[in-house]
């Protein structure tokens, strides 16, 4: 796992000149399209290429949402916040399903099964709540049938 | 501040006329005038930063208000710096912060009688008001509720939940009380340059950090301690002195660890040394100091196994006695040993004084001139070059390293050996300053270089060699061409790859050499200490010749301890009386025989390893030791040794007598820094009662040996001999020439492949000899972890 992220790397970081942290975001995302995310030693190559400190660059990566910090779960969840959502009971969804997996959003469980996330509407406001889980949309969700749905995964 | 042009311009403040300097901002206009308004992220030195939104302010024609911090004066302005509207709007914000940090006890109506009350409330896991926090105190929200005269917050309590970490060696991190002024971060990008602390996440999780939350230690900390120095609230927070109360008294010093001799302002209570910072009730203590400055004093001067009773060892066993016992036993006992068989090894980090009545001690009651100070250079003639060197070219200022246009650094590792240097040369870079740095193994410095040549070990001398002969291409005339004739049979590319660099990497080091105007070389242990030391001088000598203008340029000899130059300028080298005469010159040999009134012996003496080494021989049979010296089964072959520290250590086993004593903040003197300024140091704490300085000791048994000229009541007679009998002013009337000096090659010998931990080999964590490491458990932790490297 590590050499392979250290080669990826290295290979983003080779169309970038040495010590000019101006092109920061440009090698985060490119690295983060080879690996999927941003590993603690993809960061440390980064940083020793551009000569500036891991805090930094954690602290740019950080504040844009776009950036992932651990490896993406075998199956994605994006639990639907948006104002129909949310008026079915979605935060209570939310809630029960972050317990349930023992995550929050943004995060991967131990076991790389799931991911979470959160997202404001998925376009089928008429059949709220719902929870996406890789491509499929399960619509008038609940907390006992999200448990069912969870279950059917591997 | 920054001042654009010398101008001044008239503007109003509250309906008066000021006159302040252009180009510097409202908030800083008020503080020069004396007017207060309210800021909880402002700081001198460093960028505006317009956060806190607490120094608000009314400008006349301007719209809405603007923070002073981040407005430039200009002419005619008129400010307002309080009004209703101002105080609803300061208070409505201060209210906003408050909601984020644990506030109970600041609105509490009982906090008056809770303050008086409840003592014993405080060493709590998670702070949850005043009574509660480290800072109680010292905290710069209490005192703006006060300004702002809060009585309630209306918004809910938003309490983050933050674990507090007290893992970090020297200081503990609680961020559920930070505020996010972002001085901690901005002090250490801005200031330090060390890049650990950041601001991560965004918006209301915002907190500050390391790179995935790792620990300080492991994000690179140098653990200069400028967070804890500059946090408003208790949320970075100094393990020492957190619980010990407020200081009560502040006393600006020197600190004696390293050459650069900063001035540290000490706080104390009572007799006790709560932290090394700003005084109190200020924020940042501008020059910046170090690791060693900011958290050794307080933890050596209160070190639980400080010795602070004369012990001598009967027995096999070490038996308290008094000082006079003591004193009278050890005198009886040198009697016997006058002569060339007496050595005496004195401290670097001990004051000028004391080492002047050591050595004076050693030539006049011993007379013997075996004296030398505990971490002396591999070849002693170096410090003489050195001075010799400041004669013809003054030694340089810390202040204008960054008005340099290039700096070769070559065998240093500054950010451990002298990190306030390093901070300075991280500042040139970042000002555009062109920094070739030169060295066996990659170091924290070469972040900070565009230019960085990384050698085989061992190929100073080489290095300078190859870079003088590029120098030398261009360059006609008599005297450089006997230079030239000398580099002859160097070939430019074997040497190359005998130090494992590119020619072209020597090239373009070379180009900004010969381009430079004001070029700074800064030579490191890897010179002083070097096999080659002396060449290696000689070459970087004629480097500083071969410039344009060799008036501009100069050479910094990053010395360790702090006062190293300063005890061979006592007399603490086994061919140097004080001064820097040499013991070999009649005049000065018959000088110093008149003043002491002693026929002064004229046998050259011995250095510290020497000694060591004679002992075996039946050279050295008695041996004064301050401090500590690394340890010798040889040393059990002496007759009679004596040891003064503070701390028994690894050689007292072979000691016969132990007197205790002071440290450096225990008792006044002066040191020699790097600049060769006097730097004086005052007393800060009393001493220990039964501790006396290495003067006292030394002047008590000369007394007792019933000799003359030790009848000393205070050390400021002892500067006044050393002042009458040398030249303290260093002014020189010999000016030694500025001819090229010989240059010889050595053929390139490769020393063992270097690792990490031969670059920590030179333990720069001492005092006295005595090693931080193995004191402080903290220091030990850095040091086992290598963050310094």
């Amino acid at each position: 796992m590590y050499v392979k992220i250290a080669s990826t790397t290295q290979s983003v970081l080779n169309k970038f000149p040495l010590k000019d942290k101006s092109n920061l975001i440009q090698i985060l995302q490119a690295v983060q399209e080879k690996d999927d995310y941003l590993s603690p030693e993809a960061v440390v190559r980064i940083s020793e290429h551009l000569s500036v400190s891991r805090s930094y660059i954690y602290g740019v990566a950080t504040f844009y949402s776009q950036f992932k910090f651990g490896p993406p779960g075998r199956h994605s969840i994006r639990i639907c916040l948006g104002t129909a959502c949310h008026v079915q009971g979605g935060d209570f969804l939310s809630n029960a399903l972050q317990s349930e997996i023992d995550i929050t959003p943004g995060e991967t469980t131990e076991d790389g099964k799931f991911d979470l996330e959160r997202v404001a509407c998925l376009g089928c406001c008429a059949l709220a709540p719902v929870v996406m889980i890789d491509n499929i949309i399960y619509s008038r969700m609940s907390v006992i049938k999200l448990k069912e749905m969870l279950d059917r995964y591997e | 501040m920054k001042v654009k042009t010398g101008k001044n311009i008239s503007i109003k403040i509250d309906g008066e006329k000021f006159s302040v300097p252009d180009g510097i901002n409202v908030l800083e206009a008020t503080l020069l005038k004396k007017i207060y308004i309210p800021t909880l992220c402002y700081l001198e030195n460093l960028q505006p930063y317009g956060g806190c939104r607490l120094c608000v302010v009314e400008i006349k024609n301007m719209r809405g208000y603007p923070t002073a911090c981040t407005t430039p004066v200009v002419n005619k302005m008129e400010i307002t710096t309080d009004s209703p509207g101002l105080k609803t709007l300061r208070r409505e914000t201060l209210e906003l912060i408050l909601s984020e940090h644990p506030y109970t006890c600041l609105v509490c109506k009982d906090k008056n009688d809770c303050t008086e009350f409840m003592h014993s409330t405080r060493k709590v896991g998670t702070t949850t008001g005043c009574n509660f926090c480290a800072s109680n105190g010292d905290c710069e929200l209490q005192d703006l509720v006060g300004y702002l005269e809060i009585s309630d917050v209306k918004y809910p309590i938003a309490y983050r939940g933050i674990e507090p970490e007290r893992n970090n060696p020297f200081y503990d991190l609680d961020y559920n009380l930070c505020i996010l002024c972002g001085r901690c971060v901005r002090i250490c990008n801005e200031e330090r340059n060390s890049e650990v602390l950041a601001f991560t996440q965004r918006g209301n999780t915002t907190i500050v950090g390391t790179a995935f939350g790792e620990s300080q230690i492991e994000a690179g900390c140098e653990f200069c301690g400028a967070c804890v120095d500059v946090c408003p609230t208790g949320s970075i927070s100094e393990k020492m002195g957190k619980w010990a109360g407020l200081p009560d008294k502040s006393t600006e010093t020197t600190c004696v660890f390293c050459q650069v001799g900063c001035t540290i302002n000490i706080n104390s209570r009572g007799n006790r040394i709560i932290n090394v910072g700003p005084k109190i009730g200020k924020r940042m203590n501008p020059p910046q100091i170090c690791v060693r400055g900011k958290f050794v004093p307080g933890d050596i001067v209160h070190h639980p196994d400080r010795i602070t009773t004369p012990l001598i060892k009967k027995g096999g066993k070490w038996i308290e006695v008094s000082w006079k016992e003591a004193i009278n036993y050890t005198a009886s006992n040198l009697e016997r040993y006058r002569g060339n068989q007496f050595g005496m090894i004195g401290s670097p980090h001990d004051y000028l004084e004391d080492n002047y009545i050591l050595q004076k001690f050693a030539r006049k009651v011993m007379r013997s001139n075996n004296v030398d100070l505990l971490s002396s250079y591999p070849n002693k003639e170096i410090i003489e070059k050195i001075d010799k060197y400041y004669n013809t070219f003054p030694p340089f200022e810390i202040d204008s390293i960054e008005n340099s246009d290039t700096i070769f650094i070559i065998g240093s590792n500054g950010s451990i050996s002298h990190p306030i240097i390093e901070n300075r040369i991280r500042k040139a870079f970042r000002n555009g300053t062109e920094i070739i740095f030169a060295n066996p193994y990659d170091n924290r410095t070469s972040s900070f270089s565009h230019n960085t040549l990384i050698f085989s070990d061992g190929g100073e001398l080489l290095l300078l060699h190859i870079i003088l002969s590029g120098l030398l291409r261009n360059k006609n005339g008599e005297k450089t061409e006997n230079l030239k004739l000398q580099l002859k049979e160097l070939n430019f590319n074997s040497a190359c790859n005998q130090l494992g660099i590119s020619g072209s990497q020597v090239n373009s080091a070379v180009k900004l050499i010969s381009d430079s105007k004001k070029l700074l070389i800064l030579a490191g242990d890897g010179i002083l200490r070097g096999a080659n030391c002396i060449d290696s001088f000689d070459a970087l000598f004629n480097l500083q010749l071969l410039q344009k203008n060799p008036d501009n340029c100069r050479i910094m000899f990053l010395l360790s301890e702090g006062n190293y130059y300063g005890g061979t300028f006592a007399g603490m080298n086994p061919d140097l009386l004080p001064g820097f005469a040499r013991i070999d010159n009649k005049k000065s040999l018959k000088k110093w025989s008149d003043h002491l009134k002693i026929k002064l012996n004229n046998t050259p003496g011995l250095s510290r390893n020497e000694m060591i080494n004679s002992i075996s021989k039946d050279g050295i049979e008695a041996l004064f030791v301050f401090g500590d010296i690394p340890g010798n089964p040889d040393l059990s072959g002496l007759k009679f040794f004596v040891q003064q520290n503070m701390f028994l250590t690894g050689i007292s086993k072979y000691a016969h007598v132990f007197f205790p004593t002071t440290s450096f903040l225990e008792t006044r003197g002066h040191i020699i820094n790097i600049e060769r300024k006097l730097k004086k140091t005052k007393q800060v704490i009393k001493a220990p009662e039964d501790t006396r300085t290495p003067w006292k000791t030394l002047s008590l048994l000369a007394q007792a040996m019933l000799e003359e000229g030790f009848q000393i009541k205070k050390s400021e007679d002892i500067f006044q001999e050393l002042k009458t009998q040398t030249d303290l002013s260093f002014s020189t009337n010999e000016k030694p020439g500025k001819n090229y000096l010989p240059v010889k090659l050595i053929p390139f010998k490769k020393e063992k492949e270097h690792t990490e931990k031969d670059s920590l080999e030179y333990n720069y964590f001492h005092y006295s000899g005595n090693n931080l490491s193995t004191l402080i458990d903290d220091i030990k932790t850095i040091t086992e972890y290598g963050v310094l490297k």
